[in-house]
C-alpha cells in the first residue's frame, strides 16, 4: 500500500513538475524577436512524423527551396534565414506542447509556415499570440473570416475546394456524383462545398456517405455507392483507406470504377503508390484528377521556384514538391515575408506585418518583381515593389485570405505531378454563391 | 432483405480476419495469463514480414505459413526475454500489462525505423468474386474463413480432446497447482506462445490481404476488434473467439449499410458492452484465471 502511494506521490510530482516546465515554456517565451543578431528562423509548423509526415516533407521543401533563394540573394537585413521544423505530428494535442516549446526556446523565430488543418485550430493561435507572422495551408472554413492580425494564407479554404471538385467533374461532363469523404478534419472541410456545388449546377449527388479511415473493409459502404450508379467518385482519404475503398470497389463492380475526383492533399508518392498497386498505372495516370491552388508553370516566378527546389540539397523529391500548389504558398509566403522585413527594415512581427499586404498587392506605380532577390534590389533601389510569386498576383481581403485560382493535376506514369487543367477562382465563387 | 444478407456476407469476411487475430490472442490470454498488448504491434511485423516475402516473388499463401513459423518463433522469443522473467520476479498484472502497451509503442518504432512512415500494399491479391445468392465473397477472403474455421477447431481439439491440452487448462486454471501435480507449465507456456504467435503471424498477412495497404500503425488500430472478439467469445475459447469476430464483423457491416459507416465501430462495440452486461464472462465462458479476472 505504501508502495504504491509512494508511486502515485511520484507521478503526481512529475505532473506537476511538467505543467511547471510548460507553464514557464509559455509565460516566458512565444514573441516575435524582432531586431537580433544571427540567422532568423523561419517555423515550418507540421507533422514531421507520424502518419502525415509526408505533408512535412513536402512544407518543409518549399522552406529550404525559398531560404535557399534569399539567402543567395543576401538574406535578409543582411542575416541569413534558416528553416526551423517543428514537428506538430498532425496531432492537435502533441502540437501544442511542440509549439509552445519551439516559440518559448528558439530564438530569432520571426516568421511561421505550413500549420496545415489538422492542427492549425491550436497552432495558429499559438502563433499569432506570439505576434509572428504567418502564412498557413490550412484548409478550414473558420479562418475565411478570421481576426487573427498574424494569419495570411493564400490557398483556398477546404469548402472552395470541394466546389472546385465540382467544377471539375462537371467540367468532365459528369452529372451524378457519389461524394465519399474520410471523417478527418480535411475530407469533412470539403463536403459543405461540394454539396452546395452539386445543388448549383443541378446534378446528382448519388450518395454523400462519411467513412471511418483505414477500416480493413468498405464492402457494404461500396454495395451502397454501387446501388447509385455514380458517374465519378468524389472521393477525399488518405492512401490506405483510399486504396483499400477503390480496391473493394473494382472487386463488387465488375472491374470498373468510374473516375475519381479528389484533393491535391493526395497527389504524393505514397498515395500513387498505394493506389497503383491496387488499380494499375492506366487508371491511376488517366482517371484521377486532383484539385487544389492553382501553380502556373509557364510563369517567371515557377522557373525560378523550380531552380530552387532542384537546387536545395536536402529536397529528395523535387518533381512532387513543384506539383503541389498548395506548397508553393509557403515558398511565395517566406519570400513575401522576408521582403516585408526588408521593407520594414525590422524582422519584428508587429513591425512588418503590415508591410505584408502591400508588398503582395502593390500600390500604384509598384515594380513587379517575381524573385526575393529581385525585390530586394528593387527596395535597395528605393522603388515600392509588388511581389508576383508562384501563386501569381495575391490580392488579400481583409480577412487576410487570397484563395486565387484552382488547378487540376493528375499523375504521370513515373508518379510525378502534371497540369490538367485551371479552374478559374471567379468560377468556384459562383458555385458557392 | 438482399442487402443485409449481403453485409452479412461482407461481416463475415472481415469477421474471418479479425476471428483469426482473436483465437491467437485468446488462447495467449487463456492458457498464459498475460493480456499481451504487444500484439497489435506484432501483427504489423508480421504484415510486413509478408510483404518483404511478396517483394521476393513469393505466393501469398506460402508467404503467410512462412510468416506463421517465424511470428511463432519470435513471439516465444519475446516471452523468455521479457515477459517471463517479469512474471518470475512477481510484476503484477497490470504492469506486465504497462510492459507489454511499451514493448509495442518500440517494436512500432522498430518497424517505422526500418520500413519507413509510408504505406505498403500487397496489391490486388484478392483473387475472383465467388457469390453465394446475395453473399459475395472473393476467393482470399473464402481462404481466410476456411484458414481461421481449421485452426479454431484445431486449436479447441488441442485444448480439450488431448493430454497437453488439458495440461494447458491446468495451467491456465492455476499454474501453481499444475506444477505442483507434475506439469511442465514451462513447457506449456512456450507451446502457448508458439501456437498464438502462428495465429499471430497469419492474422497480420490475413489483414494486410484485406485492407490492401496498411502503413505501422496496422496492427495496434486491429487489436482493440481481436480483444473485443477475444472477450466477446469468452477467453481461452477459441471457438468463442471466432464467433466475436464474427459478432464484430457482421455488427460493423450491417451498421455500415443501413446507417452512417463513420458509426459502425460505434456500434460494434455497442454490441460488445450490451453482451457483456448479459453474459460477463462472454458467450462461452471459461474457468480460466484470466477469464474470472475480466468478469472480475
Amino acid at each position: 500500500m505504501r508502495r504504491r502511494g509512494t508511486a502515485f506521490g511520484m507521478l503526481a510530482a512529475g505532473v506537476a513538475v511538467s505543467l511547471a516546465v510548460a507553464a514557464c515554456g509559455s509565460s516566458n517565451g512565444g514573441k516575435s524577436s524582432g531586431s537580433g543578431s544571427g540567422p532568423i528562423n523561419v517555423g515550418v509548423i507540421g507533422p514531421m512524423t507520424g502518419p502525415a509526415a509526408e505533408i512535412g516533407n513536402l512544407m518543409s521543401g518549399a522552406c529550404y527551396a525559398a531560404v535557399l533563394d534569399v539567402n543567395k540573394a543576401g538574406g535578409v537585413l543582411g542575416r541569413k534565414l534558416n528553416c526551423d521544423l517543428v514537428d506538430d505530428t498532425g496531432d492537435p494535442a502533441d502540437a501544442v506542447p511542440n509549439v509552445t516549446r519551439a516559440l518559448a526556446t528558439t530564438s530569432n523565430l520571426d516568421m511561421a509556415v505550413g500549420l496545415e488543418s489538422n492542427t492549425a485550430a491550436t497552432t495558429i493561435p499559438l502563433v499569432n499570440n506570439a505576434h509572428i507572422p504567418m502564412v498557413s495551408t490550412n484548409g478550414l472554413v473558420a479562418y475565411d473570416k478570421t481576426k487573427d492580425a498574424y494569419f495570411w494564407r493564400m490557398t483556398p479554404s477546404d469548402d472552395q475546394n470541394g466546389a472546385a471538385f465540382v467544377a471539375w467533374a462537371q467540367r468532365k461532363g459528369y452529372k451524378r456524383y457519389a461524394v465519399v469523404f474520410q471523417n478527418n478534419i480535411g475530407a469533412q472541410g470539403n463536403e459543405p462545398g461540394v454539396v452546395a456545388a452539386v445543388k448549383k449546377i443541378g446534378g446528382t449527388m448519388t450518395t454523400n456517405i462519411t467513412i471511418p479511415g483505414d477500416a480493413s473493409s468498405y464492402s457494404s459502404v461500396v454495395a451502397k455507392v454501387l446501388a447509385g450508379k455514380p458517374q465519378a467518385l468524389i472521393l477525399a482519404g488518405d492512401p490506405q483507406t483510399s486504396a483499400t475503398f477503390l480496391s473493394e470497389y473494382r472487386q463488387l463492380n465488375g472491374g470498373k470504377v468510374p473516375p475519381v475526383v479528389t484533393s491535391t492533399d493526395s497527389i504524393t508518392p505514397a498515395y500513387f503508390s498505394a493506389v497503383k498497386k491496387v488499380m494499375g498505372t492506366a487508371y491511376v495516370t488517366h482517371d484521377m484528377a486532383f484539385i487544389g491552388s492553382f501553380v502556373s508553370p509557364t510563369s517567371p516566378a515557377f522557373s525560378i521556384y523550380k531552380k530552387a527546389v532542384y537546387g536545395a540539397s536536402q529536397i529528395k523529391d523535387p518533381a512532387t514538391i513543384l506539383g503541389v500548389g498548395v506548397i508553393a504558398s509557403i515558398y511565395d509566403g517566406i519570400n513575401l515575408m522576408a521582403l516585408a522585413m526588408d521593407e520594414a527594415h525590422s524582422a519584428s512581427g508587429p513591425v512588418y506585418n503590415s508591410k505584408i499586404e502591400k508588398i503582395a498587392s502593390g500600390v500604384p506605380g509598384a515594380v513587379v518583381v517575381n524573385s526575393y532577390a529581385a525585390g530586394l534590389a528593387a527596395l535597395k533601389a528605393g522603388k515600392q515593389i509588388h511581389y508576383e510569386g508562384v501563386d501569381g498576383s495575391v490580392t488579400f481581403n481583409a480577412y487576410h485570405n487570397s484563395p486565387g485560382n484552382f488547378s487540376a493535376s493528375g499523375f504521370t506514369a513515373s508518379g510525378n505531378p502534371v497540369l490538367l487543367g485551371m479552374i478559374p477562382g471567379t468560377e468556384v465563387q459562383q458555385l458557392l454563391s | 432483405m438482399s442487402v443485409l444478407i449481403e453485409a452479412i456476407g461482407f461481416g463475415i469476411a472481415l469477421g474471418a480476419v479479425i476471428a483469426l487475430g482473436a483465437v491467437g490472442f485468446t488462447v495467449q490470454f487463456g492458457i498464459s495469463n498475460v493480456l499481451n498488448i504487444t500484439y497489435g504491434a506484432l501483427l504489423t511485423v508480421a504484415a510486413y514480414l509478408g510483404y518483404y516475402l511478396l517483394q521476393l516473388g513469393w505466393n501469398v499463401w506460402v508467404a503467410l505459413a512462412v510468416t506463421s513459423v517465424a511470428m511463432a518463433v519470435l513471439s516465444v522469443i519475446f516471452n523468455r526475454l521479457l515477459l517471463a522473467p517479469l512474471s518470475r520476479r512477481g510484476t503484477s498484472f497490470v504492469g506486465v500489462v504497462i510492459v507489454t502497451v511499451a514493448a509495442g509503442i518500440i517494436l512500432q518504432y522498430c518497424v517505422v525505423a526500418v520500413a519507413g512512415p509510408d504505406t505498403v500494399s500487397y496489391g490486388q491479391l484478392s483473387g475472383s468474386t465467388v457469390k453465394f445468392a446475395d453473399l459475395v465473397f472473393t476467393t482470399s477472403q473464402l481462404i481466410i474463413l476456411a484458414i481461421a474455421v481449421v485452426l479454431m477447431v484445431a486449436l479447441h481439439m488441442l485444448l480439450t480432446r488431448t493430454q497437453f491440452g488439458r495440461a494447458m487448462r491446468a495451467t491456465s486454471a492455476n499454474p501453481v497447482v499444475a506444477r505442483g501435480c507434475g506439469i511442465d507449465t514451462d513447457r506449456v507456456i512456450d507451446v502457448t506462445w508458439l501456437i498464438s504467435g502462428a495465429l499471430c503471424g497469419a492474422a497480420g498477412v490475413a489483414l494486410a490481404i484485406s485492407t490492401v495497404t496498411f502503413d505501422f500503425t496496422l496492427g495496434p488500430t486491429f487489436l482493440i476488434y481481436m480483444i473485443a472478439a477475444a472477450v466477446l467469445g469468452g477467453i481461452g475459447q477459441p471457438h468463442g473467439a471466432m464467433l466475436g469476430g464474427m459478432v464484430v464483423g457482421v455488427v460493423s457491416q450491417v451498421a455500415s449499410a443501413y446507417s452512417n459507416p463513420a458509426y459502425q465501430d460505434a456500434y460494434a462495440f455497442a454490441v460488445l458492452i450490451l453482451m457483456l452486461l448479459i453474459r460477463p464472462r462472454g458467450l462461452f465462458s471459461a474457468g480460466t484465471a484470466s477469464a474470472r479476472r475480466l468478469a472480475g
